[in-house]
């Protein structure tokens, strides 16, 4: 969270003001004269180090490894090699979890989903995703995905902080850090969490600062009364009252300032008043009841509820209009070790048709040039059948060797296909995309050279690629 | 960056105090920083990455000849040193640290300090936190006010050198409300302010000083940070992130702290106390500081892979805490800045990596090693309830012998089904059916494969709850069910098996692995009587499962280990019914039993003795086993006793139960150990645990001192090392950790690196003399605090003037004493002290104050967070229960550390969400109602003396008439609000559990809580200044 109040006083003002006589001022008219800041903090000096491709990132994380091999990594030719063992040659000694590295057969399961080209691209989808099938030109698709964790924990971390333990920043933190904010009533990286998802747990480290200051993590919006922590004023307290008791309070800051000299005490008045300000900002924001109609028809009816992925994709259109640097969304509930047919089919009725409907949506209003969209999980899903194997149901472990995700909007390059796996998803057969080198490209389009944001921590200039990542430059427009 | 005191610093005159001639350049705190920075990557100490020979980190390096044949530096003469032509040339070509590679070129001030640096003589010095600390003669202070003791010498010339003057002495009130903040993490009492305002004594500050030393509230302030430091947390820290039980070592911590344990001794305890010499309890449960890094019980984990994170999670928050020191680059490549060599990484690592403990830690609880550590009042329970034992052991004891010869088969020929009834919930020995074959006694019960008994809606367990599951078996085949409430489509529930010819114990949830099962090494004899047991204490691992084959302990393997969720099974108890949905028992069983207790080894090999208690007294004595012999005297004094001796053991069982469960309610907590066969210790090459290199043998960094005389090699030896009068880092570590504790910030900013990428101390003669200090007083952490806290330095007043800020607006050298917001702890408790809420008891199980709804379930698995009621809502912030991937979002808001990994460096930051969290949260509403019926209440008759008194309660001081007035103001507007509105005032006032004071009229209270939370909110109330 971002939220420097970039309050520019000068000496005079800090230390020349005299007393404003008695007490209450209406000190948000103040602000709203000579000291309410423009945008908030500025980011870096230097940052962004070149014209930047998107302003803003959508970041739609699918908690707990969505199938490539059911989505978006067509493989026919499985079909015909139902139940017969996986071989050797293919799994190459790799190391398993320990759910299935006991297991005495690794049978082949195909995926019992119809695939179909779409777009003038002509890129392949799974039958459950038709609406991100629709906008198939919009997107470029990473089938090339890698990562180096194969469990939950880890390899969200790794996927979030570029590390796979704890104590690193987040990359929407990374980006607060450097390119500062674009909105003085909201703060420059929001989270949300879809509401009554369930599966693997999430972790506030993973949009934590880590060792960036605390003002970098992102402000978790939740559905409901309250979307931020502790926004809403106590019941029976009223705006007015808010306010005439902020002029009090900062009329008895002012006062202990004249005498005390500590700029701290200003910048403390300054917080207060952006909070009052985000007392006002997010309820408006988080109001749909403005939005027409037609935009529900987009989105789909689960839109208007509160909580959901749809809701949250629609606010997060809100954020990014509203000048929110970073969002991120996090759906839980892809981790299907097994009855995976039916739970994808699920996971994808709630999330295909709203995040389909935010791109499309962000292009209507010709946000999508400046918007980058990231859509992926923390690994992919085992070829071979976890438990039992029928036709018609089955299930995949954790993969850590080969997933898929797509991106679209600013700086993409749209119905690009990118990477190959080979005949069983199992290994990338053509270029290969690490996590760090798909947060150097992120960052590159936001206009920043991943090799220079850094931030030094116990001596070391940290970085999030690390001493990793190369740009995915096939995808970029 | 307030990193380096560099040229631009000696513009205004701040070399002095750290070189003796304020013309030179001085090496270690101007020239080695940029050397390091900018330089070490290619040129320093990690041979991995050295670009060409040149070294630039070794004095050897650096008067080299260059490749090209060139002197790298020719001392006095910068021009013809290779170092400056590289590195001003202007060819990008030439020029280093290479564009090429993404280095940006050194500023010309950079350049400029090398230049000169060069031109002076190049002198060379080693990196000064490795030196030798030698104590610096103290400087003199003019007496009096200024110059209270030699801190105050070493400050004021370093300010004087600068062309600063000392602020003058903060007011009384304001210094007595910094110190008391400062020491105690609570504000000073209204009574204590007055007291204090009204001694004449030229010593009170020193007096109030010792008394808030000697407060119990000092342990607790003091443990803010070291908890931090030793990343100490409630909960495992991955993946659902559910409880562990270490708050006996946070106690522990606050207890040292109070009685003031020398920090050697504090050291050697928690790095070595298993180590020492006939342990304490204590000693051991000092060494939970290095558990109580994150376990990781996620389902597939390699455990091999966590071990390793654990000790280098262990390694790196020693070297961090004691050191200052980032080892933990050296992980996988050899440091880049600082002597450590990959090699030596591993040594030391050595010494962490020989604790019996495993990768994958239990989902839930304490993972072993562990020991059960019940607090002092708890062991004199103990103590009284083992005295009874005793005392009725003996009694009963009397009656044996008495009665040894009157046991006679005729007494106990009703008791041929006697067995133990404490808790035994079924029972069925199938002794009625007619048509069924001899079992063990009577009849017993054949199964073919197909049929089952159902006993209905009985012990209905979930997997925290202990049992116990004995029958007589003949086996026919390899794979049955012997009694279970389980269904194996799922599978979920708990039973006692038959899988494969081995016996398994399973306790299982129906989720991918959610299951604790463990299974006999050995099969089970098939086609003869077997007695066979399961026991499972509720401990929610497979530590607390046992087999037993005819009352003996039969090894066991465990088959998995991973429980989560619960195991309430919707089937009823059934015997003979399968693990799986086909596999129904083949055989005979008899005497089935399911006991809702775990039974003591000795009370199963009782259950497993054939004969009855009738047998066996017929019996030669001399033919009885032990356990028929204990059978036989537990039947006896149970049913044919004397009523006398009946009495006796009936009492002496009760009380054995009421220990039993006793115990079972003791805390436990994890700690060190160290095994017998050392774990051998590899290289990992690029830190990845399964690619082991050349092994090595615990050992420490070359860079310095070696191991004292006579220590052993191993975390003992560790611990003495760490703490021997003539290492160079620990006391200036420790020293300047605590100076942040009272300045906000430390001699070496860096708290956490002391190498050479750190930052240079800003005072490294004080720095130094505060080391010997410490160290020839005894490493005595209140005269230290004592010390510090009674300076003149320390006492100065925090206001600010135009002329401070602009000539040192970090406050580097402490003209002014620092303003700073208080730690997130402290702003809790201050509200709550203020309110007359604060609950003041120490220590104990970690506590559920206020969180708003649904913050737990929105992220995990695990189930909503409850808060607790009566005075647990209102205990110290340090006793928070703190999950760990998801802390108490108050404290996170006000930079508390997350506590997953290791963090020693202060933070504050100012935020919007700081502001709502103060307005809004109902813990800081509930206190600003009780806040204000205190106003009401104590603080006099009339406004003006109630919010004088409010006032004074949040600041230690009263308002100045402007302040005042505004007070008044908000009140009274406040006051006509809530008259027009009653209903508001009654909501306003809603927040919290605590009752409200009925005698108080509404609107009125209303209005002074508002102005209370007005108070609380103020930035001079959660400031120390």
């Amino acid at each position: 969270m971002t939220f420097d109040p970039g309050v520019a006083l000068t000496r005079r003002q800090l230390f020349g003001s005299s007393a404003t006589g008695l007490g209450i001022v209406a000190l948000s008219d103040l602000l709203a004269e000579d000291l309410r800041p423009a945008p908030a903090n500025t980011g870096l000096d230097g940052v962004p180090h070149f014209a930047p491709r998107a302003k803003r990132v959508i970041y739609l994380f699918q908690s707990g490894g969505p199938s490539q091999m059911d989505l978006f990594d067509a493989k026919p030719g499985l079909r015909e090699l139902q139940g017969s063992e996986l071989p050797d040659s293919v799994r190459g000694g790799q190391r398993l979890t320990g759910m299935t590295a006991a297991q005495s057969s690794f049978p082949v399961a195909p995926s019992k989903f119809e695939f179909a080209r779409a777009g003038e691209s002509g890129q392949e989808f799974g039958e459950l995703i038709p609406h991100i099938a629709s906008i198939s030109d919009k997107i470029a698709v990473i089938r090339s995905m890698t990562t180096e964790q194969i469990n939950h924990d880890p390899a969200i971390t790794y996927l979030q902080t570029g590390h796979q333990l704890a104590g690193r920043p987040s990359l929407g933190s990374w980006l607060s850090y450097g390119l500062g904010s674009e909105s003085s009533s909201l703060p420059s990286y929001v989270v949300m969490v879809s509401l009554g998802s369930t599966g693997q747990p999430l972790y506030s480290r993973l949009w934590g600062s880590g060792f960036l200051p605390t003002r970098y993590q992102a402000v978790k919006f939740r559905a409901g009364r309250e979307p931020v922590l502790y926004l809403n004023d106590p019941d029976g307290f009223s705006r007015t009252d808010r306010r005439t008791y902020l002029d009090g309070l900062a009329a008895l800051n002012r006062a202990h300032l004249e005498e005390f000299g500590d700029p701290e005490i200003e910048n403390r008045i300054a917080q207060y008043e952006m909070a009052f300000r985000m007392q006002a900002s997010v309820p408006e924001l988080t109001d749909l009841s403005s939005e027409p109609d037609s935009v529900f028809e987009m989105y789909g009816e689960d839109a208007r509820k509160p909580g959901t992925y749809a809701s949250n994709c629609l606010l997060a259109r809100r954020l990014v209009e509203r000048g929110v640097r970073c969002v991120q969304l996090f759906h839980r509930g892809w981790d299907h070790h097994n009855n995976l047919p039916s739970n994808l089919a699920q996971r994808c009725a709630e999330t295909d048709r709203a995040s389909a409907a935010l791109v499309k949506d962000l292009e209507r209003r010709g946000l999508l040039e400046e918007t980058l969209v990231v859509w992926g999980g923390e690994f992919g899903r085992t070829v071979y059948c976890q438990g039992e194997l029928t036709r018609q149901n089955y299930g995949r472990d954790h993969h850590p060797r080969c997933f898929s995700i797509w991106l679209a909007g600013g700086g993409i390059r749209g119905g690009t296909t990118h990477g190959a796996t080979d005949d069983f998803s199992y290994n990338v057969a053509a270029d290969p995309v690490s996590v760090p080198d798909l947060h150097a490209t992120i960052l590159h389009l936001m206009g920043v050279d991943h090799k220079r944001l850094t931030f030094k921590y116990q001596g070391r200039h940290f970085r999030l690629t690390d001493v990793h990542g190369a740009l995915v430059r096939p995808i970029l427009a | 960056m307030r990193r380096l005191l560099t040229r631009a610093a000696l513009a205004v005159g701040l070399c002095a105090a750290l070189s003796p001639d304020c013309l030179a350049v001085d090496f270690r705190s101007e020239v080695r920083p940029i050397l390091s920075d900018r330089c070490y990557t290619c040129h320093g100490p990690d041979s991995g990455t050295r670009m060409s020979p040149l070294r630039l980190d070794t004095r050897e390096g650096v008067f080299a000849e260059a490749s090209n044949g060139r002197p790298v530096i020719v001392p006095g003469q910068p021009d013809s040193s290779e170092l400056i032509l590289r590195v001003a040339a202007d060819d990008p070509a030439r020029r280093m640290p290479p564009g090429a590679f993404g280095h940006a070129p050194l500023s010309q001030a950079e350049i400029e300090t090398l230049r000169a640096w060069v031109r002076e003589g190049a002198q060379w010095a080693r990196h000064w936190a490795f030196e030798p600390i030698k104590r610096p003669a103290a400087s003199s202070a003019p007496a009096g006010e200024w110059g209270r003791n030699p801190i105050d010498g070493f400050v004021l010339a370093r300010m004087r050198a600068a062309g600063l003057e000392p602020s003058p002495m903060a007011e009384r009130s304001k210094l007595l409300r910094r110190a008391t903040l400062d020491l105690t993490g609570l504000p000073p009492t209204a009574a204590e302010v007055r007291s204090f305002l009204a001694d004449p004594s030229p010593k009170a500050y020193e007096a109030a000083v010792d008394r808030l030393l000697a407060s119990a509230r000092f342990g607790e302030r003091m443990a803010f940070r070291w908890l931090e430091a030793a990343r100490y947390a409630d909960t495992n820290g991955y993946q659902n992130d559910r409880e562990r039980d270490m708050w006996r070592w946070r106690d522990w911590v606050i207890d040292a702290f109070n009685a003031n344990m020398p920090f050697d001794r504090f050291t050697v305890e928690q790095l070595a106390g298993d180590l020492l010499p006939d342990p304490s309890l204590e000693d051991l449960i000092a060494t939970g500081f290095n558990r109580n890094h994150r376990g990781n019980a996620e389902n597939g984990t390699d455990p091999d892979e966590y071990q390793v994170e654990y000790a280098v999670d262990r390694l790196e928050t020693t070297a961090t805490v004691w050191l200052g020191l980032t080892v933990g680059c050296a992980r996988c490549h050899d440091h880049k800045y600082d002597p450590i060599s990959q090699r030596e990484f591993y040594q030391f690592y050595a010494y962490f990596n020989n604790v019996s403990d495993r990768g994958r830690y239990y989902k839930y609880g304490n993972t072993p090693p562990i020991v059960r550590a019940p607090t002092p009042t708890q062991r004199e329970s103990l103590r009284a309830m083992d005295g009874a034992i005793a005392d009725l052991e003996r009694r009963v004891g009397g009656h044996a012998e008495a009665l040894r010869s009157g046991i006679r088969a005729a007494d106990l020929a009703g008791a041929d089904d006697w067995a133990f009834a404490e808790g035994l919930a079924v029972r069925r020995s199938f002794d009625a059916a007619g048509s069924e074959p001899a079992g063990v006694r009577g009849r017993a019960a054949r199964l073919d494969g197909r049929r089952h008994f159902d006993l209905g809606n009985l012990a209905d367990y979930d997997f925290y709850d202990p049992f116990t599951i004995s029958a007589w078996v003949r086996a026919d085949n390899q794979t049955g069910g012997i009694a279970s409430r389980y269904l194996p489509k799922g599978p979920k529930g708990f039973g006692l098996f038959l899988v494969g010819g081995k016996v398994q114990l399973r306790v299982d949830t129906a989720s991918i692995s959610d299951r604790q099962r463990v299974e006999s090494r050995n099969p089970l004899p098939i086609g003869r009587w077997v007695h066979v047991a399961g026991v499972y204490d509720g401990s929610r691992n497979t530590g607390g499962m046992r087999l037993y084959f005819d009352g003996r302990r039969v090894p066991t393997e465990t088959l998995i280990d991973e429980s989560l969720n619960s195991t309430k099974a919707n089937a009823p108890l059934r015997i003979g019914h399968g693990p799986g949905p086909d596999d129904r028992f083949q055989g005979v069983l008899d005497d089935v039993r399911v006991y809702s207790r775990a039974l003591a080894p000795d009370e199963i090999a009782v259950v497993a003795v054939r004969e009855t208690p009738a047998e066996i007294a017929a019996m030669r004595r001399a033919d009885r086993s032990a356990p028929q012999r204990d059978k036989l005297r537990r039947a006896y004094l149970e049913l044919a006793a004397p009523e006398s001796a009946r009495s006796d053991w009936r009492r002496l069982r009760a009380a054995l139960l009421e220990r039993e469960a006793f115990l079972a309610e003791l805390p436990t907590v994890m700690v060190m150990d160290e095994r017998e066969n050392p774990r051998p210790t590899h290289v990992l090459f690029r830190g990845s645990f399964d690619a082991p290199r050349e092994r090595v043998e615990p050992g420490l960094f070359s860079a310095l001192p070696s191991l004292p005389a006579g220590a052993p090699n191993n975390r003992m030896g560790l611990a003495r090392w760490l703490t021997s009068d003539s290492h160079p880092l620990t006391a200036r570590v420790t020293v300047n950790r605590f100076w942040q504790m009272l300045f906000g910030q430390g001699i070496v900013s860096t708290v956490e690196d002391f190498g050479s990428q750190g930052a240079a101390p800003t005072h490294p003669r004080l720095l130094d003399w505060l080391a010997a200090e410490f160290i020839e007083g005894g490493w005595d952490v209140k005269a230290l605090m004592r010390l510090i806290a009674t300076s003149a330095t320390y006492r100065q007043s925090s206001a600010v003037t135009p002329e401070l800020l602009e000539r040192d607006p970090q406050n580097l050298l402490l003209a002014r004493a620092p303003r700073l917001r208080l730690p997130a702890e402290a702003i809790r408790d201050q509200a709550l002290a203020i309110a007359g809420l604060l609950s003041e008891g120490l220590g104990g199980p970690s506590v559920k104050p206020y969180q708003p709804g649904g913050l737990w379930k929105e992220l995990s698995n695990w189930g909503a967070y409850k808060h607790d009621s009566g005075d647990r809502l209102y205990r110290r912030s340090l006793y928070t229960f703190w999950k760990r991937t998801l802390g108490p979002p108050a404290m996170l808001a006000f930079d508390a550390a997350p506590r997953e990994t290791c963090v020693v460096r202060e933070d504050r930051t100012n935020t919007p969400i700081q502001a709502l969290n103060l307005m809004n949260d109902p813990t800081y509403n509930e206190a600003a109602r009780l806040y204000a019926e205190r106003m009401l209440r104590e603080g006099g008759a009339d406004d003006a003396r109630r919010l004088a008194y409010g006032f004074l309660l949040a600041t230690a001081r009263g308002p100045a008439g402007r302040e005042a007035s505004i007070l008044r103001e908000s009140l009274s507007r406040y006051r006509d609000r809530f008259l027009t509105a009653p209903a508001d005032a009654d909501r306003v006032l809603s927040a919290g559990e605590a009752p409200r004071d009925p005698g108080l009229d509404t609107p009125e209270l209303a209005a002074y809580a508002t102005v209370a939370s007005m108070l609380l909110n103020l930035d001079e109330t959660i400031t120390r200044e």
